[in-house]
């Protein structure tokens, strides 16, 4: 008898804990005794992004009688956890986006359109504002900007070949050719002239756009979308010049290009001296950080190529107001003061950064400060518009397609075209 | 005396309960949930739009569906019968050896595979694989084939996910067929070895047949398990070259998560369930045959 008691309260707790389980208990109470709470989601900016900014916030804190929750939410898994939180009413107050997650958001209403609280001053002040503006609205506040995907070259490489660096595709294209071959004899091509690598386990597919589509499509004066925002560009006679002269690059390329994500092509065949160049995302520590991981690496960079025009991808991301927020006035206040001078002089003490604001000053390596000088203009963000996320996987999809020769320019990027005009054509017949 | 039989007969039910309210909210729930879903319009932000069978028949049309579902079958028709043999050869080879050293250290080390998990084992393999390690290099030298263009080629690709699947679920399925193995009477053998029948006769005529319950377990199981190949996928390849290695589940996951249509993700999702479903109907009704056979 007390066995089958046990039992059942067994079962009976059980079914507690289950239950408890199932509840929504609502958000942490915290123990301080600040009279507002600001939730902010960023994305990991650097090794301890928590405590870096923690450290930070204590001033603004005390001033505002707030408390400063700030979430780190891994890459990996960065925009499902804005999704899948939206579905369940877990919002932030301030929330950390990269330019091409904004659609969805904004066309939910999940973000707000952040134009009415800038001032005369803040427009002379923060350098990138207008990457913030995104269909129509400035959805976006830039936080992080100013690492664009460069063409590093290595020094001994071109040395060794009498070139100077590239400035135009002819002259790529030049030392590519020249660059590859059998160094030692054997009779196997052991130096490339250009370390590439398409496989998309990384980061997610959109990452072999970032690092070598955009800018050959850009350098060739075409884009993605047409100005309307109402059909694709890509496909253009410019566009398929730019991809035919990207396939062509194929026979300078490390031959097993299509298995190494781009970082790993980066610093497996560039990083180990065995390519003439090498794409990268950009860091204001390039200097310092290279010395360590490629210590005999002689290596300089090139912003951008040019045909047509330059130009190649450098993200902006950006903080948002999220809609959800109690006291919006509060979080924008948030908002600017994180990116203002104040705040990111101490933060870019701690973790190198392109400065926001006129300001701030360059805290970067030497060797880094002429992307954010003279090249300045050489690189941008993408376009942002409709259905972007599918158009820009199917793009990447195509691009490997054509790649590996299983497409030909013409039929990777015509399925490119007509996948992205029906998706544009539904979504704007929905519009009305 | 009425009151505790009615308390006897309520009994059961209530030690069921947690597990029942579970499997409702958690099993029950998200498919009814998901057969909702996947008749409309859903980005998970914005709440549902009824569209009837419109993701269904977009299904029809979807080339990239198709191909994720070519890709599914395939990934099926090269996993399945490789791992039952090499698990059942590999089961046969550690009860024959178990008192060696070699079938002593391969009875340990057969399982650890099964403990790492998918992501783990999709990152070590592209790693081997790309890493140019000399070994690595020299054994696939040996077929004439450099690793590190496995995973960018489109047809070799889709290969090394199912032979890295078979490599990871090897151990799991060798226990159980070791199992069955271990089942059989050694009088069976006994008798076949006074009648003449040498070991490979025996192995036809005796260890099959008396493992075919065992067998049709383990070949329903490994066609389910064998749809279990996200992260590996996602690790490995990402999908790629050209969706090449793009299974159901990849594609339901990257149309739910990158491209916010959760509704057509959720019709996908829902095609592969009703496959799973028929599989598991056959190997009910496989099972329930055998077992009146025998």
């Amino acid at each position: 008898m007390r066995k089958r008691v046990f039992s059942l309260m067994l079962a009976a707790t059980m079914v507690g804990m289950t239950l408890a389980g199932c509840s929504t208990a609502g958000k942490p109470q915290d123990s301080d005794s600040a009279s507002k709470t600001l939730d902010v989601w960023l994305a990991p900016l650097d090794d301890d992004t928590k405590n870096n900014w923690d450290s930070l916030l204590t001033e603004w804190e005390e001033e505002h009688d707030c408390d400063v929750n700030i979430t780190v939410i891994p890459w990996d898994k960065y925009q499902e956890t804005y999704t899948t939180a939206m579905s369940s009413g877990e919002i932030p107050d301030v929330g950390y986006m990269y330019n091409e997650m904004f659609p969805t958001f904004i066309e939910a209403g999940a973000v707000v359109d952040m134009s009415e609280y800038i001032t005369d001053e803040d427009r002379a002040e923060y350098k990138y504002l207008d990457n913030g503006n995104i269909m129509g609205g400035q959805y976006g506040w830039p936080i992080v900007t100013g690492v664009p995907f460069i063409l590093y070259y290595n020094v001994d490489i071109l040395n060794e070949l009498g070139e100077e660096p590239p400035e135009t595709w002819d002259d790529f294209v030049r030392i590519c050719q020249k660059a590859t071959q059998d160094t030692d004899g054997d009779g196997q091509i052991d130096q490339y002239g250009y370390a590439v690598g398409m496989n998309t386990s990384d980061i997610g597919p959109v990452q072999i756009l970032n690092a070598y589509y955009y800018s050959v499509l850009w350098q060739n004066g075409s884009n993605i979308y047409n100005d309307d925002l109402k059909s694709v560009a890509f496909a253009n006679e410019a566009g398929v010049e730019a991809m035919t002269w990207m396939k062509d690059l194929t026979q300078y390329m490390n031959p097993d290009f299509m298995s190494y994500s781009w970082s790993e092509a980066f610093s497996t065949i560039f990083g180990t001296g065995k390519a003439a160049f090498g794409v990268n995302r950009s860091s204001q520590t390039d200097e310092t950080t290279y010395a360590e991981a490629y210590p005999d690496l002689n290596w300089d960079y090139v912003t951008s190529l040019k045909n047509v025009d330059y130009g190649t991808f450098g993200a902006t991301d950006s903080l948002t107001l999220m809609s959800a927020a109690e006291d919006k006035d509060l979080a924008m206040d948030f908002i600017k003061y994180v990116t203002s001078a104040e705040f990111m002089e101490q933060y870019h003490a701690k973790c190198p950064g392109a400065a926001l604001t006129e300001t701030e000053s360059y805290v970067g390596d030497p060797k880094m400060e002429r992307i954010y000088t003279e090249d300045k203009d050489k690189w941008h963000g993408i376009q942002v518009g409709p259905c972007s996320s599918d158009i820009l996987t199917q793009l990447a999809a195509d691009l490997q397609g054509i790649m590996t020769g299983e497409l030909t320019v013409e039929e990777g990027l015509a399925e490119a075209e007509e996948y992205s005009n029906n998706l544009l054509n539904e979504y704007w017949a929905e519009q009305g | 005396m009425k009151k505790k039989a009615d308390i006897r007969k309520i009994e059961p039910y209530l030690y069921i309960t947690p597990i029942t309210l579970i499997l409702v909210t958690f099993v029950v729930g998200s498919v009814l949930i998901s057969i909702f879903l996947g008749f409309c319009k859903y980005n998970i932000i914005t709440p549902p739009q009824f569209r009837g069978l419109g993701n269904y028949i977009k299904l029809l049309d979807d080339s990239k569906f198709i191909k994720a579902l070519w890709n599914t079958i395939k990934l099926e028709l090269y996993i399945v019968p490789l791992q039952m043999v090499s698990g059942l050869l590999m089961a046969v080879f550690l009860l024959a050896n178990r008192k060696h050293l070699l079938g002593k250290i391969a009875n340990c080390v057969i399982f650890i595979p099964f403990l790492c998990s998918n992501a783990v084992v999709g990152v070590v393999w592209r790693e081997l694989l790309n890493g140019k390690f000399p070994p690595v290099e020299a054994f696939f030298g040996l077929f004439g084939i450099q690793p590190s263009m496995l995973l960018g080629d489109s047809k070799s690709a889709l290969v090394v996910v199912a032979g890295v699947a078979i490599w990871r679920w090897m151990g799991y399925y060798t226990v159980i067929f070791l199992s069955g193995l271990m089942a059989i009477s050694k009088t069976y053998y006994e008798a076949a070895k006074v009648d003449g029948a040498g070991k490979i006769r025996s192995f036809f005529s005796i260890t099959l047949p008396m493992m075919k319950p065992t067998i049709i377990m383990a070949l329903f199981l490994s066609i389910t398990t064998a749809l279990r190949n996200f992260e590996l996928i996602f690790n490995l390849t990402g999908g790629g070259p050209n969706n090449a290695t793009t299974d159901l589940v990849m594609y339901a996951y990257t149309l739910c998560f990158k491209s916010n249509s959760a509704g057509y993700a959720m019709a996908v999702s829902n095609v592969l369930f009703v496959l799973v479903m028929i599989a598991a109907l056959f190997q009910k009704r496989l099972l329930k045959r055998e077992s009146s056979e025998l």
